[in-house]
């Protein structure tokens, strides 16, 4: 801290002024905590929709305080918003803008992203598109019903429904405006990442979670390009009277559309070619935290450092070939479909390879069950209950019957949904103590475990049944269908479920806000991790390392060094096997 | 900053006179591609498109190489850029299979 | 180095080498690029998607569209060689002939946007149109309007390409501006807002005002937070983005324009 106060007056200081330093801060840090807050707001959102579904499920005519009676549209509202929130601006924005901002620059030793201001526009951008998502709650007609897909021509034509006016159009503006945000931040993570790793730090001594963020930031910069251009599209087709994605002499509602000669194919190509890396977008951060954290909390090095870079980044490739696979019903080409099959059951390589390595990571480790721990082992359950499902999904026989069921619902919901929030938890039970300087309540963090994940398992895994039952995805009222009536005690069990999660939510608000205040105080390495952001102060100063920037001698995982004194070696430690006793290491004296 | 200097030195070595070579080529294949299309020399359209797309590529690697002095730059660079940018562009094409088949479809064809 | 460095020469050494070999600003905007590259091409990638999907394209350009067009394309040619003047002319510390360079590439610039502009009043002014535009007062169309519009998907992807590329051409004028002048060019785009603003509203040229207006506020912001003199580095990065948009008309040209010629 002393340190810092000397260049108190330089320009690398920090900014003063309330404004400059929690609104409009270029610190990267700040920016990361914005996103973080924004991402909460908004899976409490999203959380409250979904609960609203789950009751017009079981109860389809209860009265709801303000709202009255769910309607079908209403339920496709619901629907369609849920998804929104929780894809973009949760799974999104969470794991990668906002964990990654915070800790990308300091796991590689650098002061601040590479482009400060462009950081600062690419959050206050998201929280345009933010502003703009809410706004169609409230316009005449209520959100739009297209789901999160988009698919046109639904979301093509105006008089689809209520909700498909205004609210459709404020819902594609705000995606464009999202889209936008994310390119700015890509770019900026990969330039950072590309140029601002200190002395020592060679790319194969970045940290896991550096390696997901990077890959990332690459997948968000090829694909929300596309998806750009088809909202432009979109947007142009219920606007400007062009017709890219309406076919001819479609009749809506007893009359008939004047569009003609487009295509709905062509936006499910378009959507895919950006909806499948998303999906790895939001995985991809929560694979690099559940490394980190296995082997961390195992005292081990990570099984196959090199194989899980590799894997990361054939994934990441692989991710662009495989589009295809949400499109086998859509009357595609089957010859692509066939082609589209096999490259999605290639992804299960790399894929398996990192469960795998998993693993082979904790595998007579000397494993110590904290809470952040808990969600790493939580996201490889996730991961794994999830994934099975996809090789079944990815054959066009199994996918003509299983498609647009809730077994589909239950096999994202696991692997995308699920699993990537467990990433979120675990990140923030380990990088709480570092954001904030003091400890997470344990009891608590435990209770939200346990609650949470079975919570999950409870509501997603019943949905495999529902599915192969054929319960239909994204249908309001089922109660009333004869052939359905055997599944509704699932129904209602899941519904159940669904209250007790929700619930166990608020045990980690609750546990979020009160340890900022009243938490126990943190070391300044309180897990004994080796990697960059435990060396500095608590929480990081301004440019993070006070006016020096660190030297690297050491890969990212060098836990149970034989003859290491602490039996782990710093990344920053000179000596070969860890000699060096970090003096930062004890307790900070309360002031 | 050094890198600043460095490739200061490097790249602009070439001087004014090869950009107007340059602007030059690039001015040509213009008057060719409208010769080509105004007088249907191609009356296929489909090697029409072949023969303009062909000569749209000649001129975007000049643009890219010499205006963008992506020529200067390092061969990690070429490749990590054209490599993901074509690649990318590539796997657009299967769209068109959907496209052809359109006009297919319920024809019996 | 990276902005965030910039102010610690002393540090320079500090980090591994540049991956790629370049400053960061500069990948910046080749990363930037790319992903611009991905939006046209999708885009692109539609139209000729429609266009297979559709029989009977109409190839109604005449003389009279591919003149001008060939002018506008001459202009952002022309505008490159200028504009990779002022890039050496940055590069020579030498700032008057930079400003001077970077006028003429705007000039360029602003007659294509003109050109452009115009173009789309006459071809809406002929027929050929979407069903959200304004009338054109006293306007009726001709045999060229009628055959474009007999496919409605003809005039909807040349304005959405069209329209997507005259947007960034406007921008790069903004920013090439803002190179040039620094924060003298807000009042600059303040006059051309209003002025663009009195022109009748059916008029292509006054929709110019909506960009310019959101550019002012995003150029504002940046100027307020990060007040500086801009480079040699910042003008090649610049003129990295002018001529991206240079190469995207080399597509837009043959594929929309020359692909839908009719001989007179
Ligand atoms: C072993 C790897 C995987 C395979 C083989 C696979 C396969 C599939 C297939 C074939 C579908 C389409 C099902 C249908 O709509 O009929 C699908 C849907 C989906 N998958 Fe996966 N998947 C895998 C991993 C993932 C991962 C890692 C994520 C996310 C992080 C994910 C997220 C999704 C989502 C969100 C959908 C549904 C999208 C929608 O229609 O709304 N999948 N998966
Ligand atoms: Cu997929």
């Amino acid at each position: 801290m002393a340190e810092h106060n000397e260049h108190a007056g330089h320009e690398h200081g920090a900014p003063t002024g309330f404004i400059r330093k929690y609104i409009f801060s270029l610190d990267h840090k700040v920016i990361g905590l914005q996103y973080y807050f924004l991402a909460l707001a908004s899976v409490f959102i999203g959380m409250l929709l979904s609960l609203l579904m789950r009751i017009h499920l079981i109860w389809p005519t209860a009265h709801i305080p303000l709202m009255g009676e769910i309607k079908p549209e209403m339920y496709l509202t619901l629907l369609t918003m849920h998804g929104t929130f929780m894809v973009f601006f949760v799974l999104t924005t969470a794991p990668q803008s906002g964990f990654g901002n915070y800790f990308l620059p300091i796991q590689i030793g650098a002061p601040d992203m590479a482009f400060p201001v462009l950081n600062m526009l690419s959050f206050w951008t998201t929280f345009v598109a933010f502003l703009v998502m809410i706004a169609a709650f409230f316009v005449e007609g209520g959100a739009p019903l297209h789901g999160w897909t988009g698919y046109a021509p639904l979301s093509a034509i105006p008089s689809a429904g209520p909700g498909e006016t205004l609210g459709a159009d404020l819902w594609i503006i705000s995606i464009a405006i999202f889209c936008i945000a994310s390119l700015m931040g890509a770019l900026n993570f990969i330039t950072t990442i590309l140029d601002l790793r200190c002395k020592g730090m060679s790319l194969m001594r970045m940290p896991l979670t550096c390696w997901a963020w990077f890959i990332t930031a690459i997948l968000g910069l090829l694909a929300f390009g596309v998806l750009l251009s088809a909202g432009i599209l979109l947007l142009a087709d219920r606007n400007l009277g062009t017709s890219f994605f309406v076919p001819g002499g479609l009749v809506v509602n007893g009359t008939q559309i004047q569009h003609k000669g487009g295509s709905p194919l062509l936006w499910q190509h378009l959507f895919w070619f950006f909806g499948h890396p998303e999906v790895y977008i939001a995985i991809l951060p929560g694979m690099g935290v559940a490394s980190q954290l296995l082997s961390t909390f195992s005292r081990k090095p990570i099984f196959g450092y090199k194989a899980m870079v590799y894997a990361i980044v054939g994934i990441g490739v692989l991710g662009f070939f495989v589009w295809g696979h949400h499109m086998f019903m859509s009357g595609m080409s089957p010859y692509s479909a066939f082609a589209f099959s096999l490259m999605t059951m290639a992804i299960g390589v790399p894929s398996a390879i990192k469960t795998f390595n998993w693993l082979g990571t904790i595998w007579r480790g000397r494993v110590q069950f904290d809470s952040p721990m808990l969600f790493a082992v939580g996201f490889v359950s996730l991961f794994v209950s999830g994934g099975l499902s996809g090789p079944f999904l990815a054959q066009p026989l199994l996918d003509i019957y299983l498609h647009d069921t809730f077994f589909v619902v239950a096999h994202f919901h696991l692997i995308m949904g699920v699993a990537a929030i467990f990433g979120i938890f675990a990140a923030t039970y380990y990088w709480f103590p570092k954001m904030f300087g003091r400890m997470m309540n344990e009891p608590m963090a435990q209770a939200h475990f346990w609650l949470t994940l079975i919570g999950t398992y409870a509501i997603f895994m019943p949905m495999h049944y529902e599915g192969m039952a054929a319960r239909p995805r994204r249908y309001s009222q089922l109660t009333e269908v004869a052939w359905l009536q055997h599944l509704m005690p699932v129904e209602k069990f899941v519904t159940y479920a669904a209250f007790i999660t929700i619930a166990a939510q608020f045990i980690f608000v609750f546990n979020l806000f009160w340890s900022m205040f009243k938490g126990q105080r943190a070391t300044d390495n309180p897990w004994h991790s080796t990697t960059l952001e435990w060396t500095t102060a608590t929480p990081p100063v301004h440019d993070n390392f006070g006016c020096k920037t660190p030297v690297v001698y050491h890969g990212p995982y060098e836990y149970s060094v034989p003859g290491a004194p602490n039996d782990y070696v710093m990344q920053t430690d000179p000596t070969p096997h860890g000699g060096h006793v970090p003096k930062e290491d004890k307790p900070l004296e309360a002031e | 900053m050094e890198m600043t200097e460095r490739h200061q030195h490097g790249e602009h070595a070439e001087g004014k006179a090869t950009y107007f070579y340059v602007w030059g080529a690039l001015i040509v294949l213009t008057v060719v591609e409208i010769y080509l299309a105004y007088n249907r020399v191609f009356p296929n359209p489909l090697h029409m498109l072949e023969v303009l797309l062909a000569l749209s590529v000649v001129k975007s690697v000049l643009i890219i190489g010499w205006f963008m002095h992506l020529k200067g730059e390092t061969i990690v660079m070429k490749w990590v850029l054209m490599g993901s940018l074509v690649m990318c562009l590539l796997l657009m094409f299967v769209f068109f299979v959907d496209a052809e088949r359109i006009l297919k479809l319920g024809t019996g064809r | 180095m990276a902005d965030a460095v910039v102010h610690h020469p002393s540090e320079a050494g500090a980090f591994e080498p540049p991956f790629l070999g370049a400053y960061s600003k500069k990948i910046g905007m080749w990363l930037f690029l790319l992903s611009d590259s991905l939006t046209f091409g999708a885009l692109l990638f539609a139209y000729s998607y429609g266009r297979i999907a559709t029989t009977n394209w109409p190839t109604p350009f005449g003389q009279h569209s591919i003149i001008n067009a060939s002018v506008m394309t001459a202009c952002l040619l022309s505008s490159s060689v200028t504009m990779v003047l002022a890039v050496l002319a940055a590069g020579r510390h030498d700032r008057p002939w930079a400003r001077n360079w970077l006028i003429a590439t705007m000039i360029f610039g602003t007659a294509f946007i003109v050109l452009h502009a115009w173009e789309w009043n006459g071809l809406r002014a002929e027929g050929m149109t979407l069903s959200i535009f304004p009338a054109i007062p006293h306007a009726e169309a001709t045999e060229m309007g009628k055959q474009a519009s007999a496919v409605p998907q003809f005039a909807g992807t040349f304005f959405a390409l069209t329209g997507m590329h005259m947007l960034h051409v406007t921008i790069g004028v903004i920013y090439l501006g803002v190179l040039a002048f620094g924060r003298k060019w807000l009042p600059v785009m303040a006059l051309a807002a209003i002025g663009t603003f009195f022109i009748p509203a059916w008029s292509t040229f006054h929709w110019l005002t909506y960009p310019i207006i959101g550019a002012i506020v995003v150029i504002g912001i940046i100027l307020w937070l990060k007040p500086k003199q801009y480079d040699a580095p910042d003008i090649e990065v610049g003129g990295l983005y002018w001529h991206f948009v240079d190469l995207v008309w080399m597509f837009i040209f043959p594929l929309v324009y020359l692909m839908s010629t009719r001989i007179t």
